[in-house]
């Protein structure tokens, strides 16, 4: 089990997080047609090593965390606001 | 059969106080504090039950967790409850256990004929005897397999019947697992430094290897009282650490004593969730077999096992014990039980000499050197061993009546591996070692291949040394090395997996696994340790293969002519002991499974007579009526559509939404616009995926030019609120929008039918309800029976109709109000059947065909996507695919004989073409104003069909019915009466 | 013996005691960039905003705050909706003042074995070293969304009100072996005595 660093609510477990996807992923602008979509809903890297990953704290502060995770260790290197640039 | 018996006080148990139990209806007496195994060697049961694959006769052969044999069933009031283990399971007054696995009897099994024909059941067997036919799996090998091999038998102990259990979270600086010599003196110089401890043993007593020698009787007294004094520590005896499961975090069983138990309810188990900063793993070793043939034999023991028999529980486990052994550590046993009167036939010892074999020999004992066991003699107990050279060759027959052994000791190495620890090779011990990353935790003691109670003690010193330190606490020095007895000299042990000779000799005494399956396991071509306990499921028992698994990796190494080190040790993956599923369920169980989410008026549908229905978490009324059938849901829907019904909505997901951009935020929320909605003015939106898939859908009404309240379908209140959230923080982070679930704030009540606005006029003071000031889909504050409240005019039923909401402590107020004004019309409460009639008739969509694989296309809902501007999903429901023409489109379905019923779930065929299901029927209801049954349908091309037949077919009913596509808008489709 | 005597006994006290908290909760949503001129009108009507993951005090009201930027309000009873709306008037164009005193219902819970209790469901630290009074945070327990403020005179907990009975039924079922008695409404007044004034 994960455990996520809330930067605005500490550590907790990951029961309490909505996973939301890639974080690593910037949406298209409205009118960047077909393939630009296509490309930011469905290709996956699916890498091993460090993944940026949005988490939804909705069991707490309900705040969207961006969160630098290696996906074979799972270490969470750093968590951030959406702002952020994390690593 | 006589036994050996109770030959001294044992340190867990109370000889005064006799505990009566039965064993296969066998009436037995043991003393309090006794394991079920400790009673029934002490009543002298030799054989507990028959092996797994083979049947042959097996002994209880450890006297711990991991006991690969003695499992048994328990039978209790309740039930049978398979897989228990003899050698942890605690005896009470009156257990009733018995042997699995044997029939008709333990004595006399008849599947033991197996064993004769081993030769047709090798390793791998499930892969290769069974392969073909197909068809004969499912109806000949595995009915077979499963009762000749199963393992206990499994009896409706679930449910109602299921003991309670339940979970517990932890927190600590540091985790210590395990409380022997190392785990103690850590916890005790964890707890000096001021360090939040747990301190997990798997025993009922603390001490581990200390509780077996009586010089450390004082100094594990005084750790266990200043442990006690720390109010900042605590220890968990009966608790096994299950599983690391990372982030420091740990499950851990613990089973309850009696008292505990009697204090909460009968309660069994309580699982804990620990989560830790740092862990100490002093999870000490395990002593191995050796395999050689008849090592299976009952009476076979390993030598610790024997030590602790004698020294917890009082109970010697022969009168005349042999010893095989290969290191100094395993004569503490023959040293005790002479000690306490036991005459011993003999060692074979593999090592030409050594400081314990001269001290045995000075004692009297007979010490064969350099020598091996070749065999065993005896099928239902050691009689006699057969003592060869160390090239195999016979030497002599040895007379007695159990032999303990003992192949050297294996660090567990189980939780450093879950937590990724390397692994390394100790030529000393011929064992690994873990070596575990520091940001984690530290190895401590035996675990650590550091052997000796007093060498582990300081070693556990050093592990928490070294964790108070990266904690940044000053390790306060404890200074209880100093007290420490001193550990015994010792000559180093030589390695030994197997004895060269013919006949069966078993790594894993659970699966029946010998070495002659790990070599042929290499031979086929599974020469990764992984792959051969997958071939020959060495390991793969209940007990993990604990014992035996080093020996199997050096079998395989030896087949492969490589190192040992090179072939390593399969990952033991949680659980490390196997858990009852009521365990993990904990409390979460029965009407506690899942929470309930309750109406502000629950209470007034219960008295009003509503048959409630589970939606999500939620209990909705499904109809005022005890009685089943539709006839009291058509009353209902009548109602509505000739009168005015009302209805309790307060489920709807309730979003509110303010802000500057909050407009903007909608339109890119929803696929329709809502900035161009008047204040005062609800709409019908939908929302889509990114994707491009419809998601939701619902009324949104502006109460003021920065405020909207959004409403959702139940089902999806919290996705939606999610989804907003998402794009609000990480697509649009700019806009200034305040999102806030009011779902629980409002309850909300649906006055439907034509005489609706009569009704509510008589509640909302002030209000014009006229078409001209209060038109369809107006919205607006109102104060509803002097409550101030909401007012919406719209519709799901179709007809004239208003949501009126107020806060949900005035719920009751608000909706005797109505009901009172509502008297003259005859006003009736509806549920969600008839919510659902009157839905299907006007074709409005919920869930079932909102069901994540439909675009609005497929529902009609095409001119709702607006044709400018960006929206979440407009992209990708651009896509050609979702323009074929054969796409699953939303019509509506009738019987062509219009008294037949419909169901959800008929697949629609053409009656002319291919047996290929053309879609199938989403809602279905018997309808009050088109006298038949109706329903909604997903059908390809649907809209083309429109007027066409199809044959309606459910193989599941065997029914088939013809029915004829139409329009879903199959009530009043221009919308005259929500506008009347 | 004042409330607040009452509430000291009663957290020192053996078991556990669970009572119903009548309050208003309103809810303080800054708009962007508006939090700091939020916590000046919230002081000029004698209500300080706690800090993040904490509880405050002020002249017999409470706020808790768990989200950034957001409080919940627990005020004295009123007639529905009145406080909601008087706080919508004093913080129009800097805040948005939402009524939750319908969606959420407040319990208070104390006695010396209350953090057993809680351990069962919820997988918050409730140390006293790690969550002392005056922390606040938003957690899941018994599987449903809670509010838990500690307070010198024990826990308030915020539940949704649909779920009320659930968590109700929940803490009576696992108090019952830690002796859990129901004791007597709790007012907000009593509450607020002893609490941290300020937050941070
Ligand atoms: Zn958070």
């Amino acid at each position: 089990m994960l455990r996520i660093p809330c930067p605005w609510c500490g550590e907790r477990d990951e029961t309490e997080f909505r996973y939301r996807g890639d974080a690593s992923r910037e949406r298209p602008a409205g009118d960047a047609g077909l393939t630009a979509f296509t490309t930011y809903v469905y290709a996956r890297e699916n890498r091993c090593g460090w993944h940026l990953e949005w988490w939804l704290h909705v069991g707490g502060c309900r705040r969207l965390l961006k969160v630098l995770r290696h996906t074979l260790s799972h270490e969470i290197r750093a968590v951030g606001g959406p702002g952020d640039s994390l690593g | 059969m006589r036994g050996p018996g109770r030959i001294a006080p044992g340190l867990l148990t109370d000889a005064t106080r006799p505990v009566g139990f039965r064993f296969d209806g066998r009436r037995m007496s043991g003393v309090a504090g006794d394991t079920l195994a400790s009673a029934l060697l002490a009543n002298g049961v030799r054989v507990v039950g028959r092996s797994f694959k083979y049947h042959r006769p097996r002994g209880i052969v450890t006297a711990g967790p991991e006991e690969p044999c003695a499992l048994i069933d328990v039978i209790g009031p309740d039930g049978r409850e398979p897989n228990r283990l003899a050698t942890t399971l605690a005896l009470h007054q009156d257990l009733a256990a018995e042997s699995q696995n044997r029939w008709p009897s333990l004595e006399y099994d008849v599947g033991s004929l197996s064993d004769l024909f081993a030769r047709f059941l090798p390793a791998g067997f499930y892969y290769k005897t069974f392969m073909a036919p197909g068809w004969a799996w499912e109806r000949v090998y595995e009915p077979l397999i499963r009762r000749a091999a199963g393992l206990g038998k499994l009896e409706a102990i679930v449910g109602d019947h299921a003991d309670p259990a339940e979970t517990l979270h932890e927190h600590a600086d540091v985790l210590v697992v395990g409380a022997g010599a190392a785990g103690l003196a850590a916890a005790h110089r964890l707890g000096a430094s001021g360090l939040r401890v747990l301190l997990a043993e798997q025993d009922v007593a603390l001490g581990g290897g200390s509780l077996l020698d009586g010089r450390w009787d004082s100094w594990r007294a005084k750790v266990c009282a200043a442990l006690r004094a720390f109010h900042h520590v605590r220890c968990l005896p009966r608790t096994t650490v299950l599983g690391a499961y990372g982030h420091g975090v740990f499950g851990a069983l613990e089973t309850l004593s009696p008292e505990e138990s009697a204090r909460f309810g009968g309660l069994r188990e309580r699982l804990r969730i620990v989560r830790a900063r740092r862990v100490v793993l002093a999870t000490g070793a395990l002593e191995r077999l050796i395999a050689f043939p008849g090592n299976d034999t009952p009476g076979v023991m390993l030598a610790g096992a024997a030590l602790k028999f004698l020294r917890h529980y009082g109970v010697a486990v022969g009168q005349r014990p042999a010893f095989f052994v290969n290191s100094d550590e395993a004569y503490e046993t023959l040293f005790a039980l002479l000690e306490a009167g036991i005459a011993c036939a003999g060692v074979i010892e593999v090592r030409e000499k050594s400081l314990a074999a001269e001290r045995a020999h000075a004692l009297g004992v007979e010490v064969h050197a350099a020598s091996l066991v070749a065999a065993v003699s005896g099928r239902r107990g050691v009689r006699a061993v057969r003592i060869a050279d160390l090239g195999g060759r016979h030497r002599r027959w040895l007379q007695a009546d159990c032999l303990l052994i003992s192949g050297g000791y294996s660090p567990v190495t189980s939780l450093a591996s879950q937590l990724g620890a390397a692994l390394n090779w100790r030529e000393a011990i011929a064992a690994f070692a873990p070596d575990l990353a520091p940001a984690i935790g530290q190895v401590a003691g035996s675990a650590r291949g550091v052997f000796g109670l007093a060498a582990a003690a300081r070693d556990g010193e050093r592990a928490a040394g070294a964790i108070a330190a990266e904690l940044g606490r000053s390790p306060s020095g404890a200074g209880l090395a100093a007290e420490l007895p001193p550990d015994t000299e010792a000559t180093v042990m030589a390695a030994l997996w197997e004895v060269p000779a013919r006949g069966k000799a078993f790594v894993d005494l659970q699966n029946d696994v010998t070495s002659a399956d790990v070599r042929l396991a290499a031979r086929e071509g599974y020469e990764h340790v992984e792959h051969m306990k997958r071939f020959t499921t060495h390991g793969m028992g209940t007990d993990q293969g604990r014992i035996g698994a080093l020996v199997g990796s050096a079998v395989l190494a030896q087949a492969r002519g490589v190192p040992l080190a090179e072939v390593g040790l399969t990952k033991a993956r949680p659980f490390l002991e196997p858990v009852p599923f009521a365990a993990l369920a904990g409390a979460e169980v029965r009407e506690h499974y899942k929470p309930k989410r309750r109406l502000p008026l629950h209470e007034w549908h219960e008295s009003a007579g509503a048959r409630f229905v589970p939606t999500g978490l939620w209990l909705r009324p499904l109809v005022y009526s005890p009685q089943p059938g539709w006839d009291a849901v058509l009353a209902e829907a009548r109602a509505v559509r000739r009168s005015v019904g009302i209805t309790d909505v307060s489920t709807l997901g309730k979003i509110d939404v303010q802000g500057p951009d909050a407009a903007r935020f909608l339109d890119l929320i929803y696929a329709n616009t809502f900035s161009t909605l008047k204040v005062g003015r609800a709409r019908y939106g939908i929302m889509l995926r990114e994707d491009g898939m419809l998601f939701d859908d619902g009324t949104t009404s502006r109460l003021a030019a920065e405020h909207f309240v959004v409403t959702t379908t139940t089902a999806n209140a919290a996705a939606v609120l999610e989804h907003m959230e998402f794009h609000l923080q990480a697509v649009c982070p700019d806009l200034d929008v305040l999102l806030t679930d009011v779902g629980d704030q409002w309850a909300q009540f649906a006055v439907a039918g034509p005489r609706s606005r009569e009704v509510v006029a008589g509640v909302c003071e002030g209000v014009d309800l006229s078409n001209e000031s209060f038109p369809f889909m107006a919205a607006g504050h109102a104060v509803i029976a002097g409550i101030p409240g909401r007012l919406f005019r719209i519709s799901f039923s179709g007809e004239l109709a208003y949501e009126v909401a107020v806060p949900a402590r005035s719920a009751l107020a608000a909706w005797s109000a109505l009901l009172e004004a509502g008297r003259p019309c005859d006003i009736t409460p509806y549920g969600l059947d008839a919510l659902n009639t009157l839905r299907i008739e006007k074709g409005h969509v919920t869930s079932a065909e909102l069901n994540g694989n439909t675009s609005a296309g497929d529902l009609g809902l095409e001119r709702l996507l607006k044709p400018h501007g960006d929206f979440i999903g407009r992209a990708l429901s651009q896509r050609p695919g979702l323009a074929a023409p054969d796409r699953l489109q939303l019509v509506g379905v009738r019987p062509v004989d219009r008294t037949l019923p419909l169901r959800n779930g008929l697949q629609l065929l053409d009656p002319e073409g291919r047996a290929a299901s053309l879609g199938y029927v989403t809602s279905a209801t018997p309808s009050v104003e088109l006298g038949s049954w109706v329903g909604l349908a997903l059908v390809a091309g649907g809209r083309r069909r429109i007027g066409r037949r199809l044959t309606a077919l459910s193989p599941v009913h065997g029914e088939s019915t013809e029915i004829e596509i139409t329009s879903s808008h199959m009530l009043d489709p221009e919308n005259l009466r929500v506008r009347g | 013996m004042s409330a607040g005597e009452a509430l000291g006994a009663a957290s020192e006290a053996p078991g556990v005691e669970l009572a119903a908290c009548a309050v208003e909760i309103v809810e303080l949503a800054a708009f962007r960039a508006r939090a700091s001129e939020l916590s000046g009108i919230s002081r000029g009507l004698g209500l300080e905003l706690a800090a993040p993951g904490r509880a405050a005090a002020g002249s017999g009201q409470l706020s808790v705050c768990v989200r950034p930027g957001r409080w919940l309000l627990l005020l004295p009873p009123d007639s529905p909706g009145a406080q909601a709306a008087l706080w919508q008037r004093a913080c129009a164009g800097v805040a948005a003042a939402l009524d939750h005193s319908s969606g959420l219902v407040a319990l208070h819970l104390a006695g010396a074995e209350l953090r057993e209790v809680l351990s069962r469901g919820c997988r918050l630290d409730l140390d006293p070293e790690v969550f002392p009074p005056g922390r606040a945070a938003a957690t899941l327990m018994a599987q449903v969304g809670v509010i838990l403020a500690r307070l010198p005179a024990g826990f308030v907990l915020l539940t949704p009100a649909s779920t009320a009975r659930h968590v109700r039924e929940w803490l009576t079922a696992t108090g019952r072996p830690f002796g859990l008695t129901a004791g007597p409404d709790v007012t907000v007044a009593e509450l607020s005595v002893a609490a941290p004034a300020v937050g941070g």
